[in-house]
């Protein structure tokens, strides 16, 4: 049979845009991504980094929504962790210590007295190494026993693809010789408008119910309710105004860097690595839309507020909330909560997780 | 605990008939929905405001339109908990003293909307407002934001507020329209303060036989499903961030009736989104990334830049560049390029006594052979020839 035009059109859209890879600085490559409407990604084989996301707004104008530094010397040390691959601890570890098996580790403590993502040798430091596949993108890295203080040889892999309907998918798998805590996460910056001026317009929601709500040092105290709080995104919210509503927990975090425990699906079908639509955000100057999904069971959102004066590629330093981070992830410190065991990687297991960041159009 | 919640008595003080209030009152009510709180609302059955009596009622507390200057006042010495709503201004004494406030962002909404028309292409705006009243104070405050960006780029600030129209004015004031519009010079881009104003306009417009948008592109203020269906041309329109007012407020009420004290609170809410639609589809007679190339060719065509160049500067392929190119300009980049050369060195050796090699340097070429072999296939002429030819015609 021969194929019918529907299938031709299909077969189109099947092309692969070839992944081009440039030279982007001592023994580091840039490797773009694009799709049939020209959209580009932009991700570095140092700390398997999104450097850039070239996309249209609704006119037509192509600009980078993602925050990143001048050069690539700057993702060297990335101190704000612009768009870095994050384990093999994501977030913080309370104490930058954790009881496993019986035994006491100690990892790095390189935020005050607790850990911070993956602490001093961070995976978004790391030099991953890249295979150009079918489809994609993928990167793999070898984090040794020991490796900021956890135990076991982590091999991690990432995926990146990205298709015509703007979808930057992120594939993760990881296994290890020795039970170890992980949680990855994808620490892209974000400005809707192209990287110009605040987010402080942009209207996010995201389906959670609960949050977790921090102290000082931005460690979990427990679980709180959106509901009647500067935290309920269940209806579109703009974050500038939120920002300012009188809420103790925006003061203790500087903004919004707070973890949100995503809804389980409503079917009742169990919601454990199911792929679910997390948050949206629209920028209606731009009309760019981003949608966030992920297996993980949470998201944090955090409103970039130690931005002021990280130079960036534009003329002059970011400012506090020129971007926004919603990272998809385990919850911060659950290696010390009841829930810990979920997040511990035994010898035979695989993690997995994937989360997409889709980039559209909205009048 | 087993003390049923006690059920706070809320009134809420807006005339309700137009869309900006149903919604304000919707995102009340969807955060009482989603909070424990109980309340008793209290607002009148035909959703209009009635102030008479309002300081001998017996509540607990009120949000209320503080646009209303009948509601302001009344409100002014309020022994309740008050939360008002109401418009920004740009003049910080404008705002109610000592009451927190909930305001839409007047300045943002115009914005939003100037920026619409200005990537639809066009380049002279103005403004279609409403006479000066204690009433729409918004629309004054609207006027402002249109004029600051008017001045910010340098353009003539035309803002025309008309009169009210009331059924005796109303022949009148559709002419004082009509007079307006055909006295603006074509095209222009409108923001009017209000969709119920762009209606009035686009009627205008259309029995006066102006094209919407191809001379009139015009775009209005709250995103009315109404003023949209009763006109002829669907209208554009900036959305108010109304419903999340509501819910700010509803939030700040809460708040205050748990104690706290929040009277300097000023929360002020930017636009939720832009309905964009035929009226302000001005077509531009060439797609944004042919302007962007052009915008490009046009600065760095003589130091002889290629298609690559070009396509990288906008951040599309060369190939979809290319096709954007064929389907407006009738030509590839390459030929956009050449054309532009050519130009610049027809220039050249008309008004300035160059060398031809020098001219195919400061053109751009890549040697004086190639730029020969251009004026021979496009002028049927030699470089040499065509300076000849035109100092010639100079020299009587």
């Amino acid at each position: 049979m021969t194929p019918s035009r529907h299938e031709d059109a299909a077969l189109a859209g099947a092309i692969h845009y070839p992944i081009t890879s440039t030279p982007a600085g001592p023994g580091c490559t840039h490797y773009t991504l694009r799709n049939a409407h020209d959209a580009r990604v932009v991700i570095s084989d140092r700390g398997a980094t999104l450097v850039s996301w070239l996309a249209p707004d609704r006119y037509g104008r192509v600009a980078d929504i993602m925050l990143g530094y001048p050069d690539a010397g700057g993702y060297e040390r990335n101190p704000v962790f612009f768009g870095g691959l994050i384990g093999r601890w994501g977030n913080r570890i309370a104490g930058a210590r954790f009881m496993l098996d019986g035994l006491d580790y100690r990892v790095d403590h390189n935020e005050g007295e607790n850990h911070l993502h993956g602490g001093d040798t961070g995976f978004h430091l790391a030099m991953w190494q890249a295979r150009v596949e079918s489809g994609g993108l993928r990167l793999t890295h070898t984090s040794p026993e020991g490796d900021a203080g956890f135990p076991g040889t982590l091999q991690v892999a990432v995926f990146y693809s990205f298709d015509d309907n703007g979808c930057l998918s992120i594939d993760y798998t990881a296994t290890s010789d020795a039970p170890t805590p992980i949680n990855l996460t994808s620490h892209g910056y974000f400005n809707l408008n192209g990287g110009t001026g605040d987010i402080y317009d942009h209207i996010l929601s995201i389906d959670a119910d609960h949050y977790l709500a921090i102290d000082a040092q931005a460690i979990p105290t427990g679980i709180a309710d959106v509901a009647s709080s500067a935290f309920d995104f269940r209806q579109p919210a703009p974050i500038g105004p939120r920002l300012t509503w009188p809420d103790p927990q925006l003061a203790l975090g500087n903004g919004f860097d707070h973890c949100f425990c995503l809804n389980p699906l409503r079917t009742g079908a169990t919601s454990e690595h199911v792929l679910r639509e997390a948050a949206t955000v629209f920028d209606p100057g731009s009309g760019r839309r981003l949608t966030v999904a992920t297996t993980e069971p949470g998201l944090q959102f955090y409103s970039g507020n130690y931005l002021a004066g990280i130079q960036g590629r534009g003329q002059t330093p970011y400012r506090k909330h020129d971007g926004f981070c919603l990272e998809a992830q385990a919850y911060p410190d659950q290696i010390n909560g009841p829930h810990a065991e979920d997040v511990i990687l035994r010898p035979g297991q695989i993690y997995r997780q994937t989360t997409t960041y889709t980039l559209g159009i909205q009048n | 605990m087993t003390k049923a919640p006690t059920a706070y008595r809320v009134a809420l003080l807006f005339n309700a008939n137009k869309i900006y209030d149903r919604e304000i009152i919707t995102g009340i009510g969807s955060y009482l929905s989603s909070t424990r709180a109980s309340w008793d609302l209290f607002l009148e059955e035909d959703f209009r405001c009635r102030l008479n009596g309002i300081e001998r009622w017996q509540g607990n507390g009120i949000i209320a339109d503080f646009d209303d200057p009948d509601v302001r006042t009344a409100l002014s010495h309020s022994r309740l908990p008050v939360v008002a709503v109401g418009g920004s201004y740009t003049d910080e004494s404008d705002y109610p003293a000592d009451v927190p406030y909930v305001a839409t962002d007047n300045f943002k909404l115009v914005k939003l909307a100037f920026d619409h028309l200005i990537e639809a292409g066009l380049e002279r705006f103005a403004c279609f407002s409403l006479p000066e009243d204690p009433t729409n104070r918004w629309a004054q405050e609207r006027e402002k934001a249109f004029e600051l960006l008017m001045r910010k780029d340098g353009m003539p600030c035309e803002i025309f507020r008309g009169v009210r129209t009331s059924a005796p004015s109303w022949d009148t004031a559709v002419k004082q329209q009509i007079e307006w519009l055909q006295a603006l010079p074509k095209p222009i881009g409108i923001v009017a303060v209000t969709d119920a104003r762009a209606r009035q306009l686009l009627q205008a417009c259309l029995s006066a036989g102006i094209t919407v948008p191809e001379q009139v592109a015009l775009i209005g203020i709250d995103n009315d499903p109404l003023a949209r269906t009763l006109t002829r041309i669907p209208l554009s329109s900036v959305a108010q961030g109304a419903q999340e007012m509501g819910r700010t407020a509803g939030h700040l009420l809460h708040q205050m009736l748990h104690g706290a004290r929040l009277a300097g609170t000023r929360i002020i809410v930017p636009p939720a989104g832009i309905n964009v639609q035929a009226s302000s589809r001005h077509e531009t007679p060439n797609h944004p990334y042919v302007m962007q190339a052009l915008h490009f060719i046009r600065q760095y065509a003589c130091q002889g830049i290629k298609t690559e160049q070009v396509a990288d500067y906008v951040g599309v392929s060369r190939s979809s560049l290319e096709t954007y190119f064929r389907r407006s300009r009738g030509h590839s980049v390459h030929n956009e390029i050449l054309h532009f050369k050519l130009e610049a060195a027809k220039h050249i050796l008309e008004h300035e006594e160059q060398s031809i090699a020098d001219t195919a340097v400061r053109c751009g070429f890549t040697s004086v052979q190639y730029m020969h072999a251009v004026f021979k296939r496009e002028l049927g002429c030699t470089p040499r020839g065509y300076q000849e030819r035109t100092t010639a015609i100079a020299q009587p």
